[in-house]
């Protein structure tokens, strides 16, 4: 009877589990559509298109990714948009972070991080305009520098146009960043430190023995984060120098648009299989590189 | 547990009625596609509704329909024309054969006519004087503004009175003096026997100014209200409304000068002035201004600029042709109603400049107008616009034309074509306009995602985009069992875009020719490039970015190894040799500003910039010795200008322009079918239409025809044949004593020969690469101002090119 009764009890709660998963299932089933819709769908045409020809639609096996794999203009984008990413990243987490810090402990800390979000709020066209009155042959910059008698240059037009793209970069970037340092920063409790406090520990003891460990989380979000927005950064290299710039300025964007006008869809799905996988590669690394680091400290 | 349900319940009814509304919102467009309805215009032409024969559609019918009248008379200057009470449709010109004036009658509508009566010969001696503007009233009398020479010089206005007969009396009205000071054109015509043989030039000169200080008032516009008064305009914009039984001055309208360009006209007893700003409205019993209705006001600012008004209920309502069209408008109705979409007939052509209309009635009316490429020897044309209701209001085939820069032989050609396929409506669109801030390449994407969405164009005009990429990649058809393959085409020309199995997927409907002209020191037609810029400063004064531009034409071609690349040493040398020739920059003396042409060279379609590598657009620089040579594409022949300007530097002579590639030629209106045409047999007719001589002939300055007795007629200048005393006389804008006056004659044989030998001979199309083209020209402007080195600039443009090319 006992036995009967636990079966009973087992098969209902299974019951139940399945059908709060059925629930759960129909709550998020919009938002899958649009998901299916907007980006799962188009994402497998892409990868359908990456193996056809571009108009004619002739299947032409990996000969795509062969032709993507030895264009120049393709290798180099992806040297120059991985070289701004390795620059661009570390700079801007550590920037943001140790802003963060600051900013958290700061009385008026409301009224800086309001600051450091304006540039968030700027058009991008806006932007691009100031860009041009400063780094123009004849602009600005190269104004003030001829007052001390020093020579300037073009700057968009030599190398100099990847650091104004990196310090464009971290300069929009850095508030929402801090935002998010700052988010994590409040999750910590500040009995931890008070503790740590009485044990003795120092300051810098705190932020390497407290702070970054409890940051882990929000490490693993703004890291992607400001990966995915490394690619925003485009916008504004397109609007000041257009279609073709700089050498040192030219990413995997500015291929992709000039494609797009020439018709080179079977390139541009290629690519974009290639790129997207190396992407999803990575962002799946470094979680679990996180996960594991997590799993090992849990043990 | 009941609460959980009507959770549940909720939730699944909440989905369903987002599912239902957004299907619902899906099926929205089709119902609306198929719910149209029959309707009625307010000046009583009834649309109807019908079934097509594709899919049940409906479509509203009714539409006027154009038609050019043979008068079998070469009218040389239509002056008015109006249907008389007695239904008799008179115009009172001047006969373009023998230059005599007078009116002839109708009585069937315009389809023939007949002299009504001659000019008295008071009014047609030249040595008296001169009448350039008349009017006509509904009872047949015509009033005449008379410019009278005065014995000891200068020209006096009068008005006369002609009845229905052409008897002629003198209305005794003085019109009043006005200070012509700035209002005298800095251009006009004036015919041989004014000026003397000797020193034209300088005659020329004394008789402007003379002219200048005697003319004390001259009616620009003349009108009639009413059978017994008229309106005339002066040289001021005053407005004298005036008696013709006793020439006394009724009213005097004035403005202030903030109106420019107005137009004078009658409808019923009120006057109305349209600017290109605004209209205003006047009581001629009173004088006093009446307030403008504002849906007149909105309706004139949509539409346009008024060329021509009529009226046919005494004044009740306005009819009016603009560029957009027929305007029709109801004194106080609530909306200006178009009656004719001008882009399907001459009304929208850009050549097309109504001079007079006439309405029949509700659903026929006439329209004279100045056409350069009508079929008229004078250029003017008659038109007749009747209301079929059997035609769709709107074709059943819409062909779809695109292009990024604006192509008037195209607007020219479409509209012909349209008149003689009224089932064809072609859609033209121009990307790139002055209204909008589209750059070519933002152009070019909405174009990519247009076509492969199968929404693009039927036909191309691949002006400044990638031709040879569009063909790579199959986005054009072959056209070449389109194209003719008898002669009668430059084939050299016509094959430009031919591939190695004989496909021809764009092809040149037109061509420009990369000329040089200046005298024997300077430029020696046919000479090496190499020649020509070891000259130092033969280029000198010119804008460094245009000179860089005309040279790309005939350089570029040979930058262009066999794999595609380009050839840094060629692009060096090409750099120094325009530097060297060019010598130093002044930015003082290029800040003067050259010259603007007399010449116009119409509108290329393109903007200001293009019209500035026209050769054209340099010949009084030269003439004037701010140049030492002109350099520049050749897509017009103005004959009398180019021997102008050679005789001006004694020892003149034109040639093609030097060049590192030989032979060159601009490949102009580049045309092709898109291979995802929705329209491809219409295109096809279209294609094959444009490649026809009726097309080719149309003349706008986009570039010399392909076909080969089109192109003689546009260099020919049979328009001048028998006015060999007309003489032009042009200033350039800048300096009152930069006069250069030559006779308009008709193109000699031998120069004929020279142009069309030389079209023979080019086989070199240029490289039309924008990329290319803005990478060269923008670094090679830093070289010529001195601001970098000729090597750093072929660097950069590697640089940049390279990876352009490497994609």
């Amino acid at each position: 009877m006992k036995k009967t009764y636990q079966l009973i009890k087992a098969r209902r709660s299974k019951i139940t589990a399945s059908r709060k998963s059925f629930q759960g299932f129909l709550w998020i089933l919009p938002s899958f559509l649009g998901v299916m819709a907007f980006y799962l769908l188009p994402y497998a045409d892409v990868v359908r298109r990456s193996f056809f020809g571009a108009v004619d639609n002739q299947c032409k096996g990996l000969e795509n990714y062969r032709t993507v794999l030895e264009n120049t203009a393709f290798l180099l984008a992806v040297k120059n948009t991985l070289r701004f990413t390795l620059c661009c990243i570390p700079a801007l987490i550590l920037t943001a972070l140790l802003c963060a810090v600051i900013i958290y402990r700061s009385k008026y800390g409301g009224v800086i991080k309001s600051a450091f979000l304006i540039p968030m709020a700027l058009p991008a066209v806006s932007v691009a305009l100031m860009w041009r009155l400063l780094f123009h042959s004849q602009g600005m910059v190269n104004h003030w520098l001829s007052r001390f008698s020093a020579s300037g240059t073009d700057w968009m037009n030599d190398e100099s146009a990847f650091w104004i793209l990196v310090g464009s970069y971290l300069w929009k970037n850095l508030g929402y960043d801090i935002v998010l340092w700052m988010a994590g920063l409040s999750g910590i409790s500040e009995n931890i430190y008070e503790a740590a406090r009485v044990d003795g520990a120092g300051e810098w003891q705190c932020f390497f023995k407290i702070t970054l460990p409890n940051l882990r989380s929000s490490f693993y979000t703004i890291t992607v984060l400001s990966f995915l927005n490394s690619f925003k950064v485009f916008r504004e290299a397109y609007l000041v120098a257009g279609d073709y710039p700089h050498e040192s300025i030219y990413m995997m964007q500015h291929l992709f648009n000039n494609w797009f006008r020439s018709f080179s869809f079977d390139k541009m799905a290629a690519a974009a299989v290639l790129e997207s996988l190396v992407l999803l590669l990575l962002i799946l690394l470094f979680q679990r590189a996180l996960e594991r680091r997590n799993d090992g400290k849990e043990c | 547990m009941n609460h959980k349900r009507i959770k549940q319940i909720t939730a699944i009814l909440l989905l369903a009625f987002l599912i239902c509304a957004t299907l619902a919102g899906c099926g929205k467009e089709g119902q609306e596609g198929t719910s149209g309805a029959a309707g009625q215009n307010t000046n009583g032409t009834k649309t109807e509704a019908i079934n097509t024969e594709n899919g049940g559609k409906e479509s509203a019918m009714g539409r006027f329909l154009e038609e050019e009248i043979d008068t079998g008379i070469v009218f040389g200057t239509i002056y008015d024309m109006k249907k008389l009470e007695d239904g008799t449709l008179r115009i009172i010109g001047s006969n373009g054969d023998d230059g005599s004036k007078g009116a002839w009658d109708s009585k069937d509508q315009g389809a023939s006519w007949e002299k009504a009566y001659d000019f008295p010969t008071e009014l047609q001696d030249s040595d008296q004087g001169y009448s350039d503007r008349a009017a006509l009233s509904s009872d047949g009398q015509a009033v005449c503004a008379y410019n009278q020479i005065q014995k000891g010089g200068g020209i006096l206005a009068v008005l006369y009175l002609l009845d229905q007969n052409g008897k002629a009396s003198r209305i005794p009205f003085e019109l009043p003096s006005v200070n012509t000071e700035g209002a005298m054109s800095n251009s006009f015509e004036v015919t041989a026997e004014d000026l003397p043989d000797e020193e034209p030039e300088n005659q020329a000169e004394e008789d402007s100014q003379e002219m200048g200080a005697s003319i004390s008032n001259l009616i620009m516009d003349i009108q009639f209200l009413g059978n017994d008064q008229v309106l005339a305009k002066d040289i001021s914009d005053n407005v004298y409304q005036i008696s013709t039984a006793d020439g006394s001055l009724r009213q005097t309208y004035q403005f202030d000068g903030s109106m420019e360009s107005h137009q004078v006209y009658a409808a019923g007893k009120k006057i109305l002035v349209f600017s290109n700003k605004e209209v205003l409205l006047f009581d001629s019993e009173t004088g006093q201004q009446i307030s403008t209705e504002e849906t007149l006001q909105k309706g004139a600012a949509e539409s346009g600029f008024f060329q021509a008004v009529d009226t046919i209920n005494q004044g009740e309502s306005v009819y009016g042709v603009a560029r957009g069209g027929l305007y029709h408008y109801k004194f106080g109705g609530s909306v200006m109603e178009q009656l004719i979409d001008g882009s399907m007939n001459s009304m929208g052509a850009p050549s097309f400049y109504p001079i007079v209309m006439a309405m029949l009635d509700e659903q026929n009316f006439l329209v004279a107008a100045n056409d350069e490429n009508s079929d008229s020897p004078t250029g003017i044309a008659l038109l007749k616009y009747t209301y079929s209701a059997d035609t769709p209001a709107k074709p059943d085939k819409e062909l779809k034309v695109y292009s990024l820069y604006d192509n008037r032989e195209m607007r020219q050609s479409i509209t012909r074509f349209q008149k003689d396929h009224t089932d064809v409506y072609v859609n033209y669109q121009a990307a790139m306009s002055e209204e909008n801030a589209v750059n070519v390449s933002d152009a070019l994407k909405t174009l990519t995602t247009e076509i492969m969405a199968g929404k693009g164009p039927d036909l191309l005009i691949l002006d400044g985009m990638p031709v040879e990429t569009y063909i790579e990649k199959g986005i054009l058809k072959d056209l070449s069992s389109m194209i003719s393959k008898e002669g009668g085409y430059f084939e050299n020309i016509l094959h430009a875009y031919q591939n190695q199995q004989g496909q021809i997927c764009a092809a040149p409907a037109r061509f420009m020719l990369p000329m040089a002209q200046g005298g024997s020191a300077d430029y020696k037609p046919g000479e090496a490039f190499d020649s020509f810029t070891s000259r130092k400063g033969v280029l000198a004064g010119m804008e460094p970015k245009y000179v860089i531009e005309k040279f790309w034409y005939t350089c570029g071609a040979a930058w262009q190894k066999e794999d595609k690349t380009l050839d840094v040493a060629k692009i060096t040398e090409f750099l120094t040799s325009l530097k060297n020739a060019y010598g130093e920059y002044d930015a003082n003396a290029n800040q003067q500003g050259m010259s603007v042409s007399f010449t116009s060279d119409g509108n290329t379609g393109n903007t200001e910039e293009i019209k500035k590598i026209l050769f054209s657009y340099g010949d009084f620089d030269l003439a004037f010795g701010r140049t030492k040579v002109n350099i520049g594409l050749f897509a017009k022949m103005d004959y009398g200008m180019l021997s102008a300007v050679n005789n001006k530097l004694k020892d003149g002579s034109y040639g093609l322009m030097p060049g590192q590639a030989e032979n060159v030629f601009v490949p102009s209106m580049i045309l092709g079918i898109s291979s995802k045409s929705n329209q491809p047999e219409t295109a096809e007719q279209f294609l094959r239409y444009l490649f026809s001589h009726e097309s080719q002939k149309i003349s706008q300055s986009g570039g010399l025809p392909v076909e080969k007795e089109a192109f003689r007629s546009v260099i020919d200048g049979h328009q001048y044949q028998g006015k060999e005393n007309l003489v032009c006389v042009g200033g350039s804008g800048d300096d009152i004593d930069e006069i250069l006056d030559y006779a308009m004659v008709s193109t000699p044989e031998e120069e004929i020969k020279k142009l069309t030998d030389l079209a023979e001979s080019v086989d070199t199309p240029a490289l039309r690469d924008d990329v290319i083209k803005d990478a060269v020209s923008e670094q090679g402007e830093k070289v010529l101002k001195g601001e970098i080195t000729p090597e750093e600039a072929a660097d950069a443009i590697m640089q940049k090119v390279n990876i352009y090319l490497a994609e």
